[in-house]
Protein backbone atom coordinates (compact mmCIF):
# COMPACT_ATOMS: atom_id res chain seq x y z
CA UNK A 1 0.00 0.00 0.00
CA UNK A 2 1.64 3.44 -0.55
CA UNK A 3 2.55 5.81 2.49
CA UNK A 4 0.83 9.00 2.25
CA UNK A 5 2.86 11.36 0.11
CA UNK A 6 2.97 13.63 3.42
CA UNK A 7 5.44 11.21 5.34
CA UNK A 8 7.64 10.32 2.61
CA UNK A 9 8.38 14.48 3.04
CA UNK A 10 9.28 14.25 6.83
CA UNK A 11 11.64 11.22 6.30
CA UNK A 12 13.50 13.05 3.88
CA UNK A 13 13.83 16.19 6.32
CA UNK A 14 15.03 13.26 9.31
CA UNK A 15 17.48 12.02 5.74
CA UNK A 16 18.54 15.89 5.86
CA UNK A 17 19.43 15.84 9.20
CA UNK A 18 16.80 19.12 10.13
CA UNK A 19 14.83 20.09 12.48
CA UNK A 20 10.82 21.31 12.15
CA UNK A 21 12.47 24.37 13.23
CA UNK A 22 15.37 25.02 10.65
CA UNK A 23 13.34 23.76 7.58
CA UNK A 24 10.45 26.39 8.63
CA UNK A 25 13.39 28.87 8.18
CA UNK A 26 14.09 27.44 4.87
CA UNK A 27 10.42 27.26 3.62
CA UNK A 28 10.32 30.62 4.79
CA UNK A 29 13.35 32.14 2.86
CA UNK A 30 11.90 30.48 0.00
CA UNK A 31 8.79 32.39 -0.02
CA UNK A 32 6.48 30.10 1.94
CA UNK A 33 3.37 31.45 3.34
CA UNK A 34 2.79 28.79 6.39
CA UNK A 35 3.46 29.15 9.68
CA UNK A 36 5.69 26.36 11.46
CA UNK A 37 2.41 24.62 12.94
CA UNK A 38 0.95 24.40 9.71
CA UNK A 39 4.19 23.46 8.02
CA UNK A 40 4.39 20.36 10.62
CA UNK A 41 0.62 19.15 10.07
CA UNK A 42 1.75 19.29 6.44
CA UNK A 43 4.83 17.13 7.34
CA UNK A 44 2.79 15.05 9.23
CA UNK A 45 0.14 14.57 6.72
CA UNK A 46 -2.62 16.27 8.84
CA UNK A 47 -2.96 19.75 6.45
CA UNK A 48 -2.54 18.90 2.40
CA UNK A 49 0.15 21.00 0.57
CA UNK A 50 -1.06 22.99 -2.72
CA UNK A 51 1.55 22.02 -5.45
CA UNK A 52 3.33 25.01 -5.07
CA UNK A 53 3.76 24.98 -1.12
CA UNK A 54 4.63 21.26 -2.25
CA UNK A 55 7.46 22.67 -4.31
CA UNK A 56 8.65 25.53 -1.82
CA UNK A 57 8.77 22.38 1.01
CA UNK A 58 10.63 20.08 -1.65
CA UNK A 59 13.18 22.22 -2.60
CA UNK A 60 14.04 24.08 0.93
CA UNK A 61 14.92 19.85 1.55
CA UNK A 62 16.66 19.61 -1.89
CA UNK A 63 18.56 22.78 -1.29
CA UNK A 64 20.32 20.57 1.84
CA UNK A 65 20.72 17.63 0.32
CA UNK A 66 22.86 19.61 -2.03
CA UNK A 67 24.91 20.86 0.57
CA UNK A 68 25.27 17.60 1.71
CA UNK A 69 26.46 16.47 -1.51
CA UNK A 70 23.64 14.79 -2.67
CA UNK A 71 21.39 15.43 -5.52
CA UNK A 72 17.92 16.72 -5.60
CA UNK A 73 16.35 13.65 -4.36
CA UNK A 74 12.92 14.96 -2.86
CA UNK A 75 10.29 15.53 -6.32
CA UNK A 76 8.64 18.27 -7.16
CA UNK A 77 4.79 18.45 -7.92
CA UNK A 78 4.93 18.43 -11.58
CA UNK A 79 7.33 14.67 -11.41
CA UNK A 80 3.86 12.90 -10.46
CA UNK A 81 2.25 11.46 -7.69
CA UNK A 82 3.06 14.39 -4.66
CA UNK A 83 0.45 17.11 -5.19
CA UNK A 84 -1.25 15.77 -1.79
CA UNK A 85 -1.12 13.60 1.19
CA UNK A 86 -3.87 11.28 0.09
CA UNK B 1 22.59 56.29 -7.13
CA UNK B 2 24.94 54.75 -4.14
CA UNK B 3 28.55 55.39 -4.29
CA UNK B 4 30.56 53.60 -1.02
CA UNK B 5 33.78 55.47 0.10
CA UNK B 6 35.90 52.84 2.68
CA UNK B 7 38.65 53.66 4.49
CA UNK B 8 40.41 51.62 7.17
CA UNK B 9 42.20 53.27 10.56
CA UNK B 10 43.79 50.48 12.46
CA UNK B 11 41.65 47.98 12.99
CA UNK B 12 38.32 50.26 12.54
CA UNK B 13 36.71 50.07 8.95
CA UNK B 14 34.64 53.17 8.00
CA UNK B 15 32.23 52.51 5.15
CA UNK B 16 30.60 56.11 4.16
CA UNK B 17 27.60 55.66 2.36
CA UNK B 18 26.15 58.84 -0.41
CA UNK B 19 23.60 58.78 -2.36
CA UNK B 20 20.20 55.90 -2.19
CA UNK B 21 20.19 52.24 -1.05
CA UNK B 22 17.64 51.66 -2.60
CA UNK B 23 15.90 48.54 -4.89
CA UNK B 24 18.33 49.47 -8.09
CA UNK B 25 21.63 49.76 -5.49
CA UNK B 26 21.19 47.71 -2.44
CA UNK B 27 23.17 44.82 -3.96
CA UNK B 28 26.00 46.62 -4.25
CA UNK B 29 25.74 47.91 -0.52
CA UNK B 30 24.98 44.51 0.55
CA UNK B 31 28.10 42.83 -1.72
CA UNK B 32 30.27 46.31 0.04
CA UNK B 33 29.36 44.64 3.40
CA UNK B 34 29.76 41.12 2.62
CA UNK B 35 33.59 41.36 0.88
CA UNK B 36 34.48 43.07 4.64
CA UNK B 37 33.07 40.46 6.32
CA UNK B 38 34.53 37.78 4.05
CA UNK B 39 37.84 39.56 4.67
CA UNK B 40 37.71 39.19 8.74
CA UNK B 41 36.36 42.56 9.63
CA UNK B 42 34.64 42.81 12.44
CA UNK B 43 34.55 46.23 13.48
CA UNK B 44 32.64 48.45 10.92
CA UNK B 45 31.73 52.37 11.29
CA UNK B 46 28.92 52.98 8.84
CA UNK B 47 28.86 56.56 8.52
CA UNK B 48 25.61 57.68 7.03
CA UNK B 49 25.93 61.29 7.22
CA UNK B 50 25.55 61.83 3.18
CA UNK B 51 23.18 59.35 2.87
CA UNK B 52 19.81 60.57 1.41
CA UNK B 53 17.58 57.62 1.39
CA UNK B 54 17.61 53.50 2.72
CA UNK B 55 14.87 51.03 2.16
CA UNK B 56 13.72 48.43 4.50
CA UNK B 57 16.35 45.82 2.51
CA UNK B 58 19.05 48.14 3.51
CA UNK B 59 17.85 48.09 7.00
CA UNK B 60 17.60 44.61 7.42
CA UNK B 61 21.69 44.66 5.68
CA UNK B 62 22.65 47.13 8.55
CA UNK B 63 21.13 44.86 11.12
CA UNK B 64 22.29 41.44 9.29
CA UNK B 65 25.74 43.01 9.54
CA UNK B 66 25.46 44.37 13.39
CA UNK B 67 24.64 40.50 14.13
CA UNK B 68 27.27 39.23 12.10
CA UNK B 69 29.94 41.30 13.85
CA UNK B 70 28.52 40.43 16.93
CA UNK B 71 28.77 36.54 16.96
CA UNK B 72 32.13 37.29 15.62
CA UNK B 73 33.48 39.36 18.59
CA UNK B 74 33.09 43.03 17.29
CA UNK B 75 30.50 45.60 16.61
CA UNK B 76 28.91 47.23 14.25
CA UNK B 77 28.73 51.53 14.57
CA UNK B 78 26.40 53.78 12.94
CA UNK B 79 27.38 57.33 12.57
CA UNK B 80 25.27 60.19 11.82
CA UNK B 81 21.59 58.42 10.85
CA UNK B 82 18.83 59.96 10.06
CA UNK B 83 15.98 60.72 12.78
CA UNK B 84 13.53 58.05 10.89
CA UNK B 85 16.55 55.56 10.67
CA UNK B 86 17.74 56.29 14.36
CA UNK B 87 14.32 55.31 15.35
CA UNK B 88 13.67 51.95 13.31
CA UNK B 89 17.29 51.12 14.58
CA UNK B 90 16.41 51.76 17.92
CA UNK B 91 13.58 49.33 18.01
CA UNK B 92 14.80 46.79 16.07
CA UNK B 93 17.49 46.56 18.59
CA UNK B 94 20.11 49.49 18.60
CA UNK B 95 20.27 48.91 22.28
CA UNK B 96 22.32 46.05 22.16
CA UNK B 97 22.91 44.95 18.57
CA UNK B 98 23.84 48.41 17.09
CA UNK B 99 25.80 51.13 18.66
CA UNK B 100 24.84 54.65 17.36
CA UNK B 101 27.43 57.58 17.13
CA UNK B 102 25.54 61.32 16.05
CA UNK B 103 27.53 63.79 14.70
CA UNK B 104 28.50 66.67 17.26
CA UNK B 105 25.81 68.88 16.23
CA UNK B 106 22.93 66.40 16.85
CA UNK B 107 24.62 65.14 19.82
CA UNK B 108 24.65 68.29 21.17
CA UNK B 109 20.87 68.89 20.66
CA UNK B 110 19.72 65.82 22.12
CA UNK B 111 21.94 66.02 24.99
CA UNK B 112 23.12 62.71 26.98
CA UNK B 113 22.86 59.42 25.41
CA UNK B 114 19.70 57.60 26.53
CA UNK B 115 20.29 54.44 29.06
CA UNK B 116 21.11 51.38 27.24
CA UNK B 117 17.87 49.48 26.26
CA UNK B 118 16.24 52.94 26.14
CA UNK B 119 17.26 53.65 23.07
CA UNK B 120 16.58 56.86 20.93
CA UNK B 121 12.58 57.87 21.24
CA UNK B 122 11.44 55.89 23.13
CA UNK B 123 11.67 57.48 25.98
CA UNK B 124 7.57 58.05 26.18
CA UNK B 125 6.69 55.11 24.90
CA UNK B 126 7.67 52.66 27.60
CA UNK B 127 5.61 54.69 29.95
CA UNK B 128 4.16 52.21 32.79
CA UNK B 129 6.17 49.84 30.69
CA UNK B 130 8.74 47.42 32.16
CA UNK B 131 12.43 48.36 31.32
CA UNK B 132 14.51 45.71 29.82
CA UNK B 133 15.97 45.27 33.33
CA UNK B 134 13.07 43.87 34.98
CA UNK B 135 12.01 40.44 34.69
CA UNK B 136 11.45 38.05 31.91
CA UNK B 137 7.98 35.84 31.58
CA UNK B 138 7.73 33.54 34.18
CA UNK B 139 10.84 34.57 35.60
CA UNK B 140 13.18 32.68 33.81
CA UNK B 141 16.85 33.08 33.41
CA UNK B 142 17.51 34.15 30.31
CA UNK B 143 19.65 37.06 28.80
CA UNK B 144 16.40 39.53 28.73
CA UNK B 145 18.04 41.98 27.26
CA UNK B 146 18.46 39.87 23.95
CA UNK B 147 15.27 38.87 23.82
CA UNK B 148 13.82 41.70 24.18
CA UNK B 149 15.92 42.84 21.26
CA UNK B 150 14.95 40.06 19.62
CA UNK B 151 11.06 41.11 19.72
CA UNK B 152 11.89 44.56 19.19
CA UNK B 153 13.58 43.08 15.92
CA UNK B 154 10.34 41.09 14.92
CA UNK B 155 8.11 45.00 15.80
CA UNK B 156 10.19 46.13 13.14
CA UNK B 157 10.14 43.22 10.50
CA UNK B 158 5.89 43.13 10.64
CA UNK B 159 5.57 46.75 10.90
CA UNK B 160 7.66 47.04 7.48
CA UNK B 161 5.69 43.57 6.01
CA UNK B 162 2.25 43.14 7.42
CA UNK B 163 0.21 44.95 4.53
CA UNK B 164 -2.10 47.58 6.69
CA UNK B 165 -0.33 47.86 10.00
CA UNK B 166 -0.06 51.10 11.12
CA UNK B 167 1.56 49.90 14.17
CA UNK B 168 3.16 46.48 15.99
CA UNK B 169 3.42 45.69 19.50
CA UNK B 170 4.27 42.73 21.75
CA UNK B 171 2.71 42.32 24.70
CA UNK B 172 3.97 39.75 27.75
CA UNK B 173 2.91 38.12 30.66
CA UNK B 174 5.14 38.75 33.33
CA UNK B 175 4.01 37.11 36.94
CA UNK B 176 0.72 37.37 35.33
CA UNK B 177 0.66 40.78 34.68
CA UNK B 178 0.73 42.10 31.37
CA UNK B 179 2.93 44.58 29.53
CA UNK B 180 4.21 46.12 26.71
CA UNK B 181 7.83 44.98 25.51
CA UNK B 182 8.69 46.44 21.83
CA UNK B 183 6.18 48.60 20.27
CA UNK B 184 6.31 50.41 17.05
CA UNK B 185 5.24 53.87 18.37
CA UNK B 186 3.45 56.00 21.68
CA UNK B 187 0.06 55.28 20.29
CA UNK B 188 0.61 51.88 20.00
CA UNK B 189 1.66 51.51 23.52
CA UNK B 190 -1.40 53.90 24.32
CA UNK B 191 -3.44 51.43 23.20
CA UNK B 192 -2.03 48.44 24.93
CA UNK B 193 -1.93 50.06 27.85
CA UNK B 194 -5.74 51.00 27.81
CA UNK B 195 -6.42 47.19 27.18
CA UNK B 196 -4.28 46.40 30.26
CA UNK B 197 -5.80 49.52 31.91
CA UNK B 198 -9.78 48.27 31.05
CA UNK B 199 -8.79 44.48 31.79
CA UNK B 200 -10.35 43.40 27.73
CA UNK B 201 -9.57 44.13 24.02
CA UNK B 202 -7.80 41.36 21.79
CA UNK B 203 -4.45 41.50 22.88
CA UNK B 204 -5.98 40.76 26.27
CA UNK B 205 -7.97 38.09 25.17
CA UNK B 206 -5.11 36.35 22.67
CA UNK B 207 -2.88 36.57 25.60
CA UNK B 208 -5.01 34.17 27.83
CA UNK B 209 -6.92 32.56 25.58
CA UNK B 210 -4.00 31.78 23.51
CA UNK B 211 -6.01 31.69 20.08
CA UNK B 212 -6.38 34.97 17.29
CA UNK B 213 -8.63 37.75 18.07
CA UNK B 214 -9.12 40.00 14.83
CA UNK B 215 -11.43 43.21 14.60
CA UNK B 216 -11.98 43.67 11.53
CA UNK B 217 -14.25 47.14 12.00
CA UNK B 218 -14.27 48.84 15.59
CA UNK B 219 -16.77 51.00 14.41
CA UNK B 220 -19.21 47.44 14.60
CA UNK B 221 -17.12 45.93 17.42
CA UNK B 222 -19.28 44.66 20.47
CA UNK B 223 -16.96 42.64 22.38
CA UNK B 224 -14.93 45.00 23.74
CA UNK B 225 -17.08 47.74 25.43
CA UNK B 226 -14.79 49.43 27.42
CA UNK B 227 -11.70 49.44 25.11
CA UNK B 228 -13.08 50.31 21.70
CA UNK B 229 -14.25 53.39 22.48
CA UNK B 230 -10.30 54.58 23.52
CA UNK B 231 -9.29 52.60 20.13
CA UNK B 232 -11.35 54.77 18.08
CA UNK B 233 -10.69 57.83 20.03
CA UNK B 234 -6.98 57.68 19.14
CA UNK B 235 -7.60 56.83 15.26
CA UNK B 236 -7.52 53.09 15.33
CA UNK B 237 -10.17 50.93 13.36
CA UNK B 238 -8.70 47.05 13.09
CA UNK B 239 -6.71 45.17 15.41
CA UNK B 240 -5.19 41.37 15.02
CA UNK B 241 -3.92 40.18 17.70
CA UNK B 242 -1.60 36.84 17.57
CA UNK B 243 -1.31 34.75 20.67
CA UNK B 244 2.37 34.13 21.47
CA UNK B 245 3.49 30.93 22.73
CA UNK B 246 6.51 29.81 25.05
CA UNK B 247 6.60 25.98 25.75
CA UNK B 248 3.15 25.35 25.09
CA UNK B 249 1.93 28.12 27.12
CA UNK B 250 -0.01 31.27 26.11
CA UNK B 251 2.27 33.92 27.01
CA UNK B 252 1.60 37.17 25.22
CA UNK B 253 0.10 38.59 21.90
CA UNK B 254 2.10 40.13 18.52
CA UNK B 255 -1.14 43.24 18.14
CA UNK B 256 -1.14 44.77 14.93
CA UNK B 257 -3.10 48.09 14.64
CA UNK B 258 -4.63 49.64 11.43
CA UNK B 259 -6.55 53.06 10.72
CA UNK B 260 -7.99 51.22 8.14
CA UNK B 261 -11.55 49.21 8.49
CA UNK B 262 -11.09 45.74 6.96
CA UNK B 263 -7.28 46.69 6.56
CA UNK B 264 -5.74 42.92 6.96
CA UNK B 265 -5.96 40.61 4.08
CA UNK B 266 -5.78 36.93 4.10
CA UNK B 267 -2.28 37.22 2.95
CA UNK B 268 -1.24 39.71 6.00
CA UNK B 269 -3.65 37.76 8.14
CA UNK B 270 -1.20 34.52 7.42
CA UNK B 271 1.90 36.83 7.48
CA UNK B 272 1.19 37.88 10.65
CA UNK B 273 1.20 34.67 12.58
CA UNK B 274 4.19 33.58 10.77
CA UNK B 275 5.83 36.63 12.80
CA UNK B 276 3.42 35.30 15.81
CA UNK B 277 5.42 32.27 14.97
CA UNK B 278 8.80 33.29 15.10
CA UNK B 279 8.24 35.70 18.49
CA UNK B 280 7.02 32.41 19.88
CA UNK B 281 9.87 30.71 18.41
CA UNK B 282 12.36 33.21 20.28
CA UNK B 283 10.85 33.28 23.50
CA UNK B 284 10.39 29.21 23.50
CA UNK B 285 14.44 29.31 22.67
CA UNK B 286 15.12 31.95 25.44
CA UNK B 287 13.30 29.88 27.77
CA UNK B 288 14.93 26.86 26.90
CA UNK B 289 18.44 28.41 27.02
CA UNK B 290 19.36 28.62 23.44
CA UNK B 291 20.55 31.92 22.33
CA UNK B 292 18.43 33.98 21.40
CA UNK B 293 20.35 36.54 19.39
CA UNK B 294 21.49 33.86 17.08
CA UNK B 295 18.20 32.79 16.50
CA UNK B 296 16.78 36.29 15.77
CA UNK B 297 20.04 36.95 13.35
CA UNK B 298 18.85 33.61 11.29
CA UNK B 299 15.53 34.76 11.16
CA UNK B 300 16.57 37.93 9.55
CA UNK B 301 18.22 36.28 7.10
CA UNK B 302 16.16 34.23 5.92
CA UNK B 303 13.84 37.25 5.47
CA UNK B 304 16.48 38.90 3.58
CA UNK B 305 16.67 36.06 1.50
CA UNK B 306 12.80 35.86 1.26
CA UNK B 307 12.86 39.54 -0.21
CA UNK B 308 15.67 39.14 -2.56
CA UNK B 309 13.87 35.68 -4.28
CA UNK B 310 10.54 38.04 -4.23
CA UNK B 311 12.82 40.53 -6.16
CA UNK B 312 14.12 38.42 -8.57
CA UNK B 313 10.72 36.66 -9.00
CA UNK B 314 9.44 40.37 -9.82
CA UNK B 315 12.20 40.99 -11.82
CA UNK B 316 11.41 37.88 -14.39
CA UNK B 317 7.70 38.51 -14.28
CA UNK B 318 8.22 41.97 -15.37
CA UNK B 319 10.94 40.98 -18.05
CA UNK B 320 9.34 37.77 -19.62
CA UNK B 321 5.50 39.15 -18.67
CA UNK B 322 5.47 35.97 -16.80
CA UNK B 323 2.59 35.14 -14.02
CA UNK B 324 4.10 34.76 -10.05
CA UNK B 325 3.78 31.10 -10.22
CA UNK B 326 5.53 30.29 -13.26
CA UNK B 327 8.20 32.95 -12.57
CA UNK B 328 8.97 30.71 -9.14
CA UNK B 329 9.03 27.71 -11.33
CA UNK B 330 11.39 29.15 -13.64
CA UNK B 331 13.73 29.79 -10.67
CA UNK B 332 13.44 26.64 -9.17
CA UNK B 333 14.25 25.03 -12.34
CA UNK B 334 16.91 26.79 -12.49
CA UNK B 335 18.34 26.48 -9.14
CA UNK B 336 18.12 22.39 -9.80
CA UNK B 337 20.00 22.58 -13.24
CA UNK B 338 23.09 24.67 -11.94
CA UNK B 339 22.74 23.75 -8.59
CA UNK B 340 22.80 27.22 -7.12
CA UNK B 341 20.76 27.81 -4.24
CA UNK B 342 17.63 29.66 -5.07
CA UNK B 343 18.99 33.18 -3.15
CA UNK B 344 22.50 32.71 -4.76
CA UNK B 345 20.31 32.84 -8.01
CA UNK B 346 17.99 35.28 -6.70
CA UNK B 347 21.40 37.72 -6.28
CA UNK B 348 22.18 37.06 -9.72
CA UNK B 349 18.84 38.34 -11.06
CA UNK B 350 18.50 41.36 -9.27
CA UNK B 351 21.91 42.20 -9.79
CA UNK B 352 21.93 42.22 -13.15
CA UNK B 353 19.37 44.56 -13.02
CA UNK B 354 21.71 47.25 -12.83
CA UNK B 355 24.32 45.29 -14.92
CA UNK B 356 21.98 44.33 -17.66
CA UNK B 357 21.89 47.38 -18.72
CA UNK B 358 25.36 48.58 -18.58
CA UNK B 359 26.89 45.61 -20.24
CA UNK B 360 23.88 43.21 -21.48
CA UNK B 361 25.22 40.27 -19.07
CA UNK B 362 22.45 37.24 -19.08
CA UNK B 363 19.58 37.40 -16.87
CA UNK B 364 19.71 33.84 -15.28
CA UNK B 365 22.92 32.16 -14.44
CA UNK B 366 24.91 35.30 -13.65
CA UNK B 367 29.12 34.62 -14.02
CA UNK B 368 28.81 30.69 -13.08
CA UNK B 369 27.99 27.07 -14.37
CA UNK B 370 27.83 26.47 -18.25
Amino acid sequence: MAEPVASVLDRFRMEADLTHGELWLRYFELGGMSTGFELEAILYGALAASPHDHDVIAHALNERFVELGGNHPVPYADEGNVSSNE
Amino acid sequence: MLDIEISQFDDEVVVRLFGEVASGTAAKFEAALQSLLERGHRSLILDLAQLEFINGAGLQMIIDCAGRCGIMGGSLTVRSPSLKLRRLLAIAGAGSLIRVEHSEAVAARLGPEQPPGQPGFSHRSTKGAPTPSEQFPMGLPADRRLVDSALRLVVTLATATVGGADGVSVSLRRHGVLSTVAASDDTISEMDADQYATGEGPCVDASIQGRWFHAEALSSETRWPDFTPRARGLGINAILSSPLVAQNKPVGALNIYSRSEGAFAPDDQELASVFAHQASNILTSACAGASSAEVAVRFASALRGREIVAQAQGVLMERFRLDEATAFSTLLRSSVWTDETMRQLAEGIVRSTVSVRAAGAPLLGGDSHG
